[in-house]
Order: C-alpha cells, then structure tokens, then sequence
C-alpha cells in the first residue's frame, strides 16, 4: 500500500487513526504494530512472516547480547545476527545479480531463481541492524517488550520507503508519548506537503519524462529536461515520502528525523550528501565509515574507506551495475573534493551551485537508466555530440506544456517557501492560508490520483 | 489555533469520505468513459494471499470513489489554468472543438496495419476490386501549433507496404475541420459530400445527393465527457432518401434493424443512431434496385455514417468491423466472390492496429 493511493488515504488511514485514538495509552502501541503489519500484509502477504521473523530474531538477539554482556557470546550473537539480517538481504535482493555476473565472467549457465524482492526489506533490515548494533555498543538498552519493538521495526509510516529511523531516535517515544494538536496538526500539514510534492510535481514530472522519450522527433533540449526532470523527479518523490513518514509519525507522537535538506541548493557533492537521504548517508558513516577508521587514518586507507562506503551505497539502491558505478561515481567525486577542490569550491559562490546540479544531474541519469549502454548514449545526445537538433516543435510543445510545472518544482527545492512561512508564522492572515493551501493541496491530490484511473474506451465499447 | 483547525478539518474530509464512500450504492458503468465500473472485489483467501487484492481495492476504489466525475473536472480545469498545460489526457480545447492528440506515430503499427490488410487480400480478395482509404483524425486539420503525428509519415508508409494491387484513395483533401463534430471524435454524415463523390469517382458507383435532412440537439460527444469541461455540444443531422428509407438491415444474427434508429439517439452515445452503433457484422440492403453489385466495408466506427450514403451504387453493403470479429471465423458468416471491397479506418486505428483482430 502506497501513502499516495485511495485505499491508503480514504480507507486505512481513518480507521488506524480511529483506533489509535480511542484506545487507551498501554494498546496503542499494540494498535499500531497491528495496523502496521496489516498495511504490509495488504501489499506483501507472502513476505510478511519474514517481517515478524525479522522482529523476533532481533528482538531476541538484543536481549541475548545484554544478558551476556562482556562476553565472547554477545559478539559471536551479534555477527550471527548480523549474517542473518544480512544474509536475508543478500539472498533476496542480491542472489540473482551474482548468478547473472558468475554467468556472464565464467560463461556458465547457473539457473536465476524465481526471487521476488520484498519491499521494505532494505530499510528494515538496516533499521533492525543498527538497533542489534547499539545495544552492542551499549548506545541503547534491549526492549523487553515484543510489541513495542516490532512497533518500532513495523511502523507502517516509515516501513517501505524510510527514512531509516533509528532505534536510538524513538526508543523513548516508544515507551511514552503524548499527541497535542500540535503535533497532529504539524503532521498533518507535512503529510499533505509530502502527499502534494509526490502526486502534484513527482507524478507530473514523471508523466512529462514519458512524453520526452516516446517523443518521434527528439533534439538536445528534451534530452537537457530528461535529465533536469529525473533529479527533480527523484527528489521531490522520495523527499515527498520521507515529508508523508515524517508527517504520519507526528500523527501518531513520534518525532523523525529529517531525511532532506534542500540537498539541489548543495555547493558541492559533499554538500549534497548532507542533505541528501541523510538517514541512509548517516547510516553508513556511523556503522561502516567510523569503524573503518573514517578519516582518521592514512590517506591510502582513507580513499579505501570512502570507496567502501559508496560501492556499498550504490550496491543498497538495488541490484544492478549502474548503482554500483552510481556509488562509485559520487565515491570518486568526494575524494577529489576532499583532496583538491573543496576549498575552491567554497570561495565560488554561483559555480559551485552550477558545478553541483550539473554533477547530480549527471548521477541521476546513471541511476535512472537501465544499462550503461544506455547512459552513453543519453550523455552523448545530452551533450550535442549526436547532432540532433538543439531543438524541435515536439520539444517546444511538451516544454510550453510543463513549464510552470518545472519551475514550480525548482522553487520548491529551494528553502523560499520555508523562509516566507517561518518569517509570517504569527500572522494569523498567514495561517488562514496556510490552513486552506493545505487542505486544497490534499483534495486536488485527491483529484489527481482519481484521475489516474480515467482509462476511456474509445473503441471498445463495453 | 491553526495545528488544531487543520487537524479537525482533516480528519473529517477524510472520514467524510471514508463513510461515503462506504453507503453510497457502488455505480456499474461511467457514463462519460463510456465502460464499465470496477466492482468489489472478492476477498478471497487466494486473492490475498496472492497480493491481487490489494490491486482489485485501488481499482475500485478509484472507479468508485464519490464525486469522482467532479473532482476528475477539477483535476482538468487546474491542469489548464494553474499548471498551463496545452492539454490534459491528451485533449484540448480550440475554437470549440475538442481534439485528442494522437502521438507518436508508431511506425511498426502501420505496417502491422498494412499487413493485415495485405493477409486478407492475398487469401480471400484476390481479383477483385479492392480499394483503402485512410481517415485523418481531427488532429490533422487543427490549424494550430499543438502536437500532432506526422500524417503524412504515416499515409506514406502505409502506401509503400500495402499491396499494390490494392488501390489507395485519398479523401484528406475532401475534408476539413468543420466536417468533424466539435465534442466527438467523428465526422458529420451531412458534410460527406466530397468524400462521398471521390469514393464514387475512384470505385466507380453512381451517388445520389437528394436527401432529406432530420436533426436532433444536443448530442454531447465522447470527448465531451473525457474532458469534463463545460464546452460547445452538437447537434446530429441524419440524411434521408427513398434508398434509405426503403433499405433493410440485418445484424450478425440476421436480426432486422434500422438504418437510423431514433431510440438509440437517447444512448450514452448518440452517434449509436448511424446503423446501431458498433457491431461486428452488419448487412445493409438496398431494395431499390435489382442491381447486384455488393460492397464489403472493412470499417471502424467512422463508417456506421457513411455507409448509408454509398448504398445507392450498391445492392448489398456489408460492414465488417474486425475489432468485433476474429478473422478466423469471418469466413463462417461472409463468402468473398467479386464483391468490390474498401478498408477505411481512421489514424487513430492504424495507429494502434493490434487491436483488428487478423
């Protein structure tokens, strides 16, 4: 089940919300975990015992590692989980990729299995692992209760698509926590903020990408909007989900962390990677970066840290060469920041904006394409090296056609609109406003994805 | 005060609609996208555990979501005004007509098109008098920069892959925008005039203009109803003459039916009236003459009009519509012996050729 989808929006959502809030404080939790499992179940039936399996593996190896704390069991329990979580992973995100390449380099004729991956299992799996992991570090204590810590792992807002939330950022919520208007209120407005930025801009965009590329006649400028649209698209449908968890968890009490920052603002890639899918990029430097010595070590094992942590980052996107070289590309790009040209970069104030959109427009187009192949062949007509013609009326019609939608988008993904609501927050005019743009971005998104279904029947008349 | 007014209004939008959803009688056809309603699905243990489920819901829960034409009409009117966009599901607006922008040109669409035609004639038209025809879709007359397909690209390789024994006449010049309804995707009977003398011309059968003119008003098109928009409607003129009048229809299952029959102007689509709307089979007979030279149509719906208009050349016109009917079993119910024959389709088909079932 989708956030941006009726059943979600006009169906589990009121009755969750009902629930939750009729029940007294000990079964909220309890209401949510179920809510949580039956929103997976919906969508996952076949994988969802491996969720509760999941839960109760962790659950059991944190409370085993602090019984045995000081011990050489509670290491060899962590690994263990580790490979099992992992193990979870690899086999089914991961197994059919290293048959394809074994057959590929060895010209062997291993059979694919018939895996499908469960969604989710990505950000769930890193959730649980770093959980098992702190209570390692002692960071956190082991929950000793089931259901408030399969709520954690199940939590429907935050379970398919992120943010990696951490046990650590919760762990107290869990246990007890109050909804004022407040925050209901301030979750509500995110959640339709988010609900807009993917149905009204993320859709559109994605709609116009189509139209460029089934286009007859393409030319260079369609190619530059491919390009342009793929980042904007990305950004403002994973942000726009991350702002949908984030603005669900406000709902229910908990108080996420943020997942975006402005990152198409960045003056560099390290800059972007700041506030990019930042619970992913700080999962990694606290559970893969540091422990390998991070930048405290010596330059040759320094650069292999940062390789590290970028090939395991592209490889977690999904199993397929482009997101490896995807990893590797931003990888590469750090060490020559690091190394040669950060310190240029801060002093130019409009290039370093330029140098980082082009750079993540560049990366985009590797991680929406399906094959390297075919980011060759995209850069190449992108760059004018194809002679195409600059551009064509099929171009000036669909650029004529999503123009205010395009520039919606690239004010969207600066702080202005932010900076305007913070400066008239006590403006009652203001909040007036703000009130009614919230509740006409969640009926026209409403609208919009009711029209999604408009499917007219020309020929085929019943 | 503002998190506690959006929450409340919030929560009962949704439950609002949540509950309205529920008691409010579920709809069995959408009228204006002319097909049926998703229904209920079964929550079966199969279907839930198979994931179907969750599919089925959406789909009906979209379908039968209240006011759903409404906010479909608000979701246009915000593309158009706010947004900018030329057009929405593909339609626009001009001068009061309504044009559905058919793009792109999908080559290999035409030539599978060409070469169903060509199956047909190589097994069962050989020797006779077969002619094609193509029929722009109103796209190609609007004069104004909005994006179209390149018809000429598409006319072009039609005429290079169809067999050549198969003789090409083109109408494109007989026709123009103001022969098109303004709120429906087909052309008005009583501006066929041209098309009619150049089919006669090339196939060589006699034509009679004296008609009587009957209208009926309004008559709100197929794109009216897509586009949601309160836009121009159109009346429908149906021609008469003694020929006509006189002729004797049969369905499929030798079922007696009208040329025009006035009933059907009351259907979701009016157009129905022109020889009862889609069929895959139907025979039009003229009891006007002895003459029996007979014309088979391979058709779309474009033809439902303009077929009563040829029948005084003719003693018999069979249309087949072979979007209704498989090629295979054509043969039980038609025997192809030196009848002339015509395929005309519009772009649009040709276009999405798949769906003519040879």
């Amino acid at each position: 089940m989708v956030f941006s989808s009726i059943t979600f929006l006009y169906y589990f959502l009121p009755i969750i919300l009902l629930l939750y809030f009729i029940v007294p404080n000990k079964l909220k939790n309890f209401i949510l975990f179920l809510g949580s499992f039956i929103f997976y179940f919906y969508g996952e039936s076949k994988f969802s015992i491996l969720l509760l399996f999941s839960c109760f593996i962790n659950y059991i190896s944190a409370l085993l590692i602090e019984r045995y704390r000081n011990k050489i069991l509670s290491k060899i329990i962590l690994i263990f989980t580790i490979i099992i979580n992992l193990g979870a992973l690899c086999y089914l995100k991961y197994f059919n990729f290293f048959i394809e390449n074994i057959n590929s380099i060895f010209k062997s004729n291993i059979n694919l299995l018939n895996i499908i991956m469960p969604i989710g299992i990505s950000f769930f799996t890193f959730q649980t692992l770093s959980y098992v992991i702190d209570v390692y570090r002692k960071k956190v204590k082991a929950n000793t209760n089931f259901i408030n810590f399969s709520c954690y792992v199940c939590m429907f807002p935050q379970l398919i698509a992120g943010p990696i939330v951490r046990y650590s950022d919760i762990n107290d919520e869990l246990e007890n926590r109050k909804v004022t208007f407040d925050d209901f209120g301030t979750g509500v407005e995110r959640f339709i903020i988010g609900l807009g930025k993917k149905v009204l801009i993320a859709n559109i965009i994605g709609e116009m990408i189509t139209s460029f590329n089934n286009l007859n006649n393409i030319s260079v400028l369609a190619y530059i909007i491919i390009g342009l649209g793929y980042t904007l698209q990305l950004y403002f449908d994973f942000s726009g989900y991350s702002d949908m968890a984030i603005g669900l968890g406000r709902m229910f009490g908990f108080h996420f962390l943020e997942n975006f920052n402005y990152p198409l603002i960045a003056s560099s890639i390290t800059d972007f990677w700041r506030r990019w899918h930042i619970s992913l990029s700080s999962f990694f430097k606290d559970y893969i970066y540091i422990p390998l010595g991070g930048n405290r070590v010596n330059k040759i094992k320094h650069i292999r840290n940062i390789f590290i942590v970028w090939l395991l980052t592209g490889f977690w996107h999904g199993a397929s060469w482009n997101f490896i070289i995807w990893g590797l590309y931003f990888g590469i790009i750090l060490i020559i920041e690091k190394y040669f040209i950060l310190n240029y970069l801060n002093k130019c104030k409009i290039l370093n904006h330029i140098y980082s959109i082009v750079l993540v427009v560049i990366s985009f187009i590797i991680f929406s394409c399906s094959d390297m192949n075919g980011v060759f062949v995209f850069l190449k007509n992108m760059f004018g090296f194809n002679n195409l013609p600059f551009i064509n009326s099929e171009t000036i019609y669909y650029l004529r056609s999503y123009i205010i939608v395009i520039a919606l988008a690239i004010i969207g993904s600066t702080p202005l609109l932010k900076v305007i609501k913070n400066k008239m927050e006590n403006n009652s005019i203001f909040n007036i406003v703000e009130i009614i743009g919230c509740l006409f971005i969640l009926i026209l998104s409403t609208a919009f994805i009711i029209d999604s279904s408009f499917n007219p029947f020309l020929y085929f008349r019943f | 005060m503002k998190n506690k007014i959006l929450s409340i209004t919030f929560v009962l939008y949704i439950f609002i609609f949540f509950i309205l959803n529920i008691i409010i009688k579920d709809k069995d056809v959408s009228n204006i996208e002319r097909r049926k309603l998703n229904k209920l699905p079964e929550f079966t243990f199969d279907n839930v555990i198979n994931g179907n489920i969750s599919n089925d819901f959406e789909n009906y829960a979209l379908d039968q979501f209240v006011l759903r034409d409404n906010y479909r009409i608000l979701k246009s009117l915000f593309e158009f005004k706010v947004y900018g966009k030329l057009d929405s599901n593909n339609l626009y607006v001009k001068d009061g007509y309504i044009f559905k922008i058919e793009y792109p040109l999908r080559e290999d669409k035409v030539v599978n098109f060409t070469n169903k035609i060509n199956k047909l004639y190589l097994n069962d038209l050989k020797g006779m008098n077969v002619y094609y025809s193509i029929i722009p879709d109103k796209n190609y007359y609007s004069k104004d920069n909005y994006l179209k397909m390149d018809y000429n690209r598409l006319i072009n390789i039609a005429n290079n892959n169809i067999n050549k024994n198969i003789k090409y006449i083109d109408i494109t010049s007989d026709l123009e925008l103001e022969d098109y309804y303004y709120s429906d995707i087909h052309w008005k009977q009583e501006k066929l005039d041209n098309v009619v003398r150049k089919l006669s011309k090339n196939m060589n059968f006699k034509v009679n203009t004296n008609y009587t003119y009957n209208e009926y008003s309004p008559f709100y098109g197929s794109y009216y109803g897509q586009l949601g928009l309160n836009t121009k409607y159109d009346k429908i003129i149906y021609l008469n003459n003694k020929t006509i009048d006189n002729a004797k229809v049969k369905d499929i299952e030798n079922k007696i039916v009208k040329v025009y029959d006035k009933k059907l102007l009351k259907n979701k689509d009016s157009y129905d009236i022109y020889l009862g709307g889609p069929t895959p089979l139907i025979e039009v007979i003229n009891n006007n003459t002895k003459s029996n030279k007979e014309l088979i149509i391979f058709r779309d719906s474009f033809s439902s009009s303009l077929a009563p208009l040829l029948l005084d050349g003719y003693g018999k016109i069979t249309l087949i519509d072979l979007r209704y009917i498989d090629y295979n079993i054509l043969k039980d119910y038609i025997k192809f012996n030196n009848q002339d024959v015509l395929f005309i389709y519009n772009t649009n088909i040709i276009n999405n050729s798949d769906m003519l079932r040879v």
